[in-house]
């Protein structure tokens, strides 16, 4: 029998360590790196959000993060493009 | 005294402060993360980590409450997401205007290969399946329909190969969105006006939020196909 607890707090474990990589992980100057890392945090918080039984939540939260990904790829090429400091 | 429904379970009730401690804590270091950053773009991506540290505060809740307060959070920073980074690459535009000798090389897009969709099921396909997306969508109602109705008019919008966007599609999505919001409000007053007629208000909210999801999705679908369409 898997316990719901085990998830709740491997996906807390995750978000933390997921937002501490997006702060200070290795490689974080490339602002793509810094975008790949967020996806683990938000992995974690899917994690949390299974074990309260949030569905519709989940599936939003899983959509936002595709298109924001996908507007902030948008935005970091169109910046390297223009040459701005990125 | 701490008010408790008698309906939350209680492993929530007992996973309830360890959550809003880990909200704390992710949001404490995405804070910490934005006060060091100098550049907009950096702080624009550190900005989902204080989005997921309110997505833990109020997914403690544990009912239906916190379900119906993540949706609209997750929407609006989705909006908010798009606005800054429009503003952070027009006031990159500018600089270059106010300096057009500083640097132009326009060899870079989203897809830096010349990304010509030559398929024939892109032509024939599209407006049997974007019908059927948006159909099924209409059928959903509510804001899972409204993303359905997207998808079908993203597809369309990517498939079809005409580039630019005139101002008459802007201005119908705009006016669009108005109605939908004038759905949504009449419907939330009509279930406080008269909660007899739920089922109408209820109705008239979910269309609303059907159109303003589609109409929002549809838009960034053809934000999209100014960076694909490339020849």
């Amino acid at each position: 029998m898997i316990d719901v607890q085990l998830f709740f707090y491997f996906g807390i474990v995750l978000a933390i360590v997921g937002s501490l990589a997006t702060a200070w992980g290795p490689g974080v100057k490339d602002p793509i790196v810094r975008t790949f890392n967020t996806e683990v945090a938000s992995i974690g918080v899917c994690l949390v959000l299974l074990s309260y039984n949030h569905v519709l939540a989940l599936l939003t939260l899983v959509a936002t993060t595709v298109v924001i990904t996908l507007i902030l790829f948008r935005a970091i090429i169109r910046l390297e493009e223009m040459g701005a400091d990125v | 005294m701490v008010l408790i429904p008698a309906y939350v379970p209680s492993e929530f009730i007992s996973m309830y402060l360890t959550a809003i401690y880990a909200g704390l804590i992710v949001g404490f270091i995405g804070s910490m993360a934005i006060a060091m950053r100098r550049e907009e773009i950096h702080i624009l991506i550190l900005t989902d980590l204080i989005g997921l540290a309110m997505i833990f505060v109020v997914s403690a809740v544990g009912t239906d409450l916190a379900e119906a307060l993540i949706l609209p959070g997750l929407v609006v920073e989705l909006a908010e997401t798009l606005a800054i980074s429009e503003i952070l690459i027009s006031r990159e535009m500018h600089k270059i205007d106010a300096n057009p000798r500083a640097n132009l090389n326009k060899s870079t897009s989203l897809f830096p290969q010349p990304f010509a969709l030559d398929m024939e099921i892109m032509t024939t396909a599209p407006n049997f399946i974007a019908l059927v997306l948006i159909a099924y969508g209409i059928f959903l109602t509510g804001f899972t329909g409204g993303a359905v109705a997207g998808g079908g008019i993203v597809l369309y919008a990517l498939s079809k190969k005409a580039r630019g966007l005139p101002v008459l599609v802007i201005d119908g999505l705009a006016g669009v969105s108005g109605i939908a919001w004038c759905l949504w409000i009449i419907g939330f007053a009509l279930f406080f006006v008269s909660p007899s007629l739920w089922l109408l208000s209820l109705f008239l909210a979910a269309c609303g939020l059907l159109l303003k999801v589609a109409s929002k999705v549809g838009l960034i679908g053809l934000l999209m196909r100014e960076d694909i369409d490339k020849e």
